[in-house]
């Protein structure tokens, strides 16, 4: 490496350092306060702190509540976010099929997106409502008792996060279809594909870097999904939609057990980031592959 | 929007609008940082020219808001002091976590605090409450209701005034009920058999029996708790064993359960909140309902499709178990350890919880006293003529159990009590499991 070379590394460090500094300061160090706290015994309350190893690991271990929630946060997330990638797919083709009325569709789609959980949260609320709701007024006036009933209430939270982020799924897939050049499709033509050849061989193998991003930020945030169970039951019933993170909001915020609040936290942060950590391997292959 | 009125009073079971909840997270973090920064300031030179104190009170919603009018009337009657009061939310878990973020950050930006009363207990033994003891004697609590006192002086001392009041109470159709010759129940059995009769009767597929608030929540802690002691059985008992009388705590749920299987309650009661179950009764759609005083109002209001026509009567007691066993909610008045005035916080606190200021507050506002007498004073009768009999079921209120630990208590036995009530556990095993997770959280916590 000549000198000038040299040099311009080293300026390249320096240069990083304040992005490197930010970074961590922002993300490595409350991570690693956050693993710290998750091995202490710490109810500020009850004037407890004290070290207590990996008790609540060992603890969370054999704990039915916190295996009932991770398998309530994988069904959630697989579930929605299944149903999110093929409705937004559809979507996204149905859009670039259409010959007419595009922008008020797109509008249209955007509004789910846009709007604030808190709301899409309250509708749900009134659209299930078990005597004045529509759902089941157009079923012809039943009384199913759709947050009430165990074997309902997580899908019925499943369908309002579909429908919540499903336009995400679709605008991005739209975005990336409208990139593709007409004569691709033209080619296609020419060398007499169908409409059905021409999605499988053309259109989705074009879409498939932005599908695994779309997969990617979906899938962490419903690992993450909080608010709809906050605002329509809070869990219930039975706790049948109770995810990792309303476990440890009851922990760390409600109930002020620091240490084990955290614990739950750190399994839903490892959990997150294998998840992504897969994403980014299937996406590198990609790469490699393209 | 009719709703407002739940938020007026401050029982922590009354979360119509849960959804606030949604931006907690984000709040929490920048909270931390007003708490620090408000912990950096707290340390200035001593005061010089006026006082300032400030009160913390959930947003008074309501007809009026007779809170400015009664701090103008403090400051008159002592000169030099400015009482400045800063409303949170109406959501009664995010004042919670705003005090305890402040608290704990040792923060002294606020002097007085509103309190919801299954809170005291955890708030003194954090240390975060200022012992009142040296200015509030026993003596001045007697003329409040029995049931704030037990939580006003947990472990002995004084730590908070009663305030606000609130009782679990029994909603009929007296029209319903007069057409049949029927009085209120006085038990849940007699109030199963007159569901039986009238809707036998009346043949009306969209009236349901009796309504009440089921869903995973603290509501849900509470009307399983009145069930459980209906049925003669305690949370506690004086050992501190958890659940006692376990049989009888499980036929407490056996009963609830039971009212949904047979359709005496209908099944959506489990995801039911106080306004789902309010709104459902206020159509005209069910005999009975338990939920809190601050309904009969809404009922009565013009254009209620049941005006007129709704009673007021005693939770029942069960058969062979205890009589009407209602729990008491409400709001205490209690001063942050850290003020730099605590003895004019505590005449703040004195006089709020004085008979004067609660007879402005039941009377401008539609907000309920602990001041028994109240409840036959001739001004406030006349403008809530349902008082007196209010303050009979006020009087036999039992208070949720007193403890530091109440919320980990509550949040624990939710989802078992939700569990037996969809029939996902047998009654009896949500009662055990609930016992053995609370034998290991409480362990070392009292």
């Amino acid at each position: 490496m000549t000198a000038r070379a040299r040099g311009a590394a080293r300026a390249g460090r320096v240069m990083l350092m304040p992005a490197l500094t930010a970074l961590l300061v922002l993300a490595a160090w409350p991570a690693l306060w956050v693993l710290w706290l998750s091995l202490q015994r710490r109810i500020p309350v009850f004037g407890i702190e004290r070290f207590v190893g990996p008790s609540h690991y060992v603890f969370l271990a054999g704990d039915p509540r916190f295996w009932n929630a991770l398998e309530v946060t994988l069904v959630f997330t697989f579930v929605s976010v299944a149903l999110e990638f093929l409705l937004g797919l559809a979507v996204a083709l149905a859009l670039q099929g259409q010959r007419r009325g595009r922008r008020l569709a797109v509008a249209l789609l955007l509004l789910p997106w846009a709007l604030p959980s808190v709301v899409t949260g309250r509708t749900f609320e009134w659209l299930y409502h078990p005597s004045a709701g529509l759902l089941n007024y157009v079923l012809g006036g039943q009384a199913i008792n759709w947050l009430g009933e165990p074997a309902l209430a997580l899908p019925a939270l499943i369908v309002a996060d579909v429908w919540r982020t499903m336009p995400f799924v679709a605008l991005l897939c739209y975005a990336r279809c409208l990139t593709i050049p007409v004569e691709i499709y033209e080619a296609a033509r020419v060398d007499g594909a169908g409409a059905l050849a021409t999605v499988r061989d053309v259109t989705l193998p074009l879409l498939r870097r932005v599908l695994l991003i779309a997969l990617l930020f979906r899938t962490l945030d419903a690992l993450r999904a909080f608010d709809l169970m906050f605002v329509l039951t809070g869990g219930g019933p039975a706790n049948t939609t109770e995810t990792l993170t309303v476990y440890a909001y009851r922990s760390l915020f409600q109930t002020l057990q620091l240490g084990f609040g955290a614990a739950i936290g750190v399994v839903v942060g490892a959990l997150v980031m294998l998840v992504a950590w897969a994403y980014l391997r299937a996406m590198a292959n990609e790469e490699a592959t393209a | 929007m009719s709703g407002t009125i739940t938020r007026v009073s401050p029982s922590f079971p009354n979360v119509p609008a849960a959804q606030y909840f949604v931006v907690r997270l984000r709040r929490a973090a920048l909270l931390v940082v007003v708490a620090a920064l408000a912990a950096g300031c707290a340390g200035g030179p001593a005061e010089s020219g006026p006082v300032t104190l400030v009160f913390k009170h959930a947003k008074i919603l309501g007809p009026s808001d007779p809170v400015p009018g009664l701090l103008r009337e403090f400051e008159k009657r002592h000169p030099g002091v400015r009482v400045q009061a800063e409303s949170l939310s109406w959501n009664s878990d995010d004042q919670h976590q705003f005090f305890v973020i402040n608290l704990e950050g040792r923060g002294a930006a606020f002097d007085v605090m509103m309190l919801d009363v299954v809170w005291v207990a955890e708030f003194a033994r954090a240390g975060w409450l200022l012992d009142l003891s040296p200015w509030v004697s026993r003596a001045e609590l007697a003329p409040h209701f029995p049931s704030t006192i037990e939580p006003a002086t947990w472990n002995g001392r004084v730590w908070a005034m009663p305030w606000l009041m609130n009782v679990g109470v029994l909603y009929y159709r007296t029209d319903l009920l007069a057409k049949y010759r029927l009085a209120p129940p006085r038990t849940w059995e007699a109030l199963v058999d007159q569901v039986v009769r009238v809707r036998g009767a009346e043949r009306d597929p969209k009236l349901d029996g009796v309504v009440w608030q089921g869903r995973q929540y603290e509501g849900l802690t509470v009307n399983a708790l009145e069930a459980i002691w209906a049925n003669g059985a305690r949370v506690f008992g004086a050992d501190g064993a958890v659940f006692p009388e376990e049989e009888r705590a499980a036929g407490g749920l056996s009963f609830l359960r039971a009212l949904i299987v047979s359709g005496v309650s209908p099944s959506w009661v489990t995801a039911a909140d106080e306004e789902l179950s309010r709104r459902h009764f206020g159509d005209g759609r069910a005999i009975f309902l338990r939920n809190w005083p601050y309904a009969m109002a809404l009922f009565q209001a013009a254009g209620s499709p049941v005006r007129g026509r709704v009673g007021i009567a005693p939770l029942p007691g069960r058969v062979g178990g205890a009589a009407s066993a209602a729990s008491s909610g409400g709001a205490h008045l209690g001063v942050n350890r850290r003020t730099r005035h605590p003895a004019l916080a505590a005449e703040l606190v004195r006089f709020m919880a004085g008979a004067d200021a609660q007879k402005a507050m039941s009377v401008g506002g539609a907000l309920n006293p602990t001041r028994m007498a109240l409840y036959r004073d001739p001004d406030v009768v006349r403008v809530h003529p349902d008082f007196p009999v209010v303050h009979d079921l006020m009087l036999k209120a039992r208070p949720r159990p007193v403890t530091p630990a109440y919320l980990m208590l509550s949040t624990t036995l939710q989802p078992e009590f939700s569990a037996a009530l969809v029939g996902v556990k047998r009654p009896r095993q949500a009662i055990e499991h609930a016992r053995l997770r609370l034998s290991y959280l409480l362990e070392g916590l009292r």
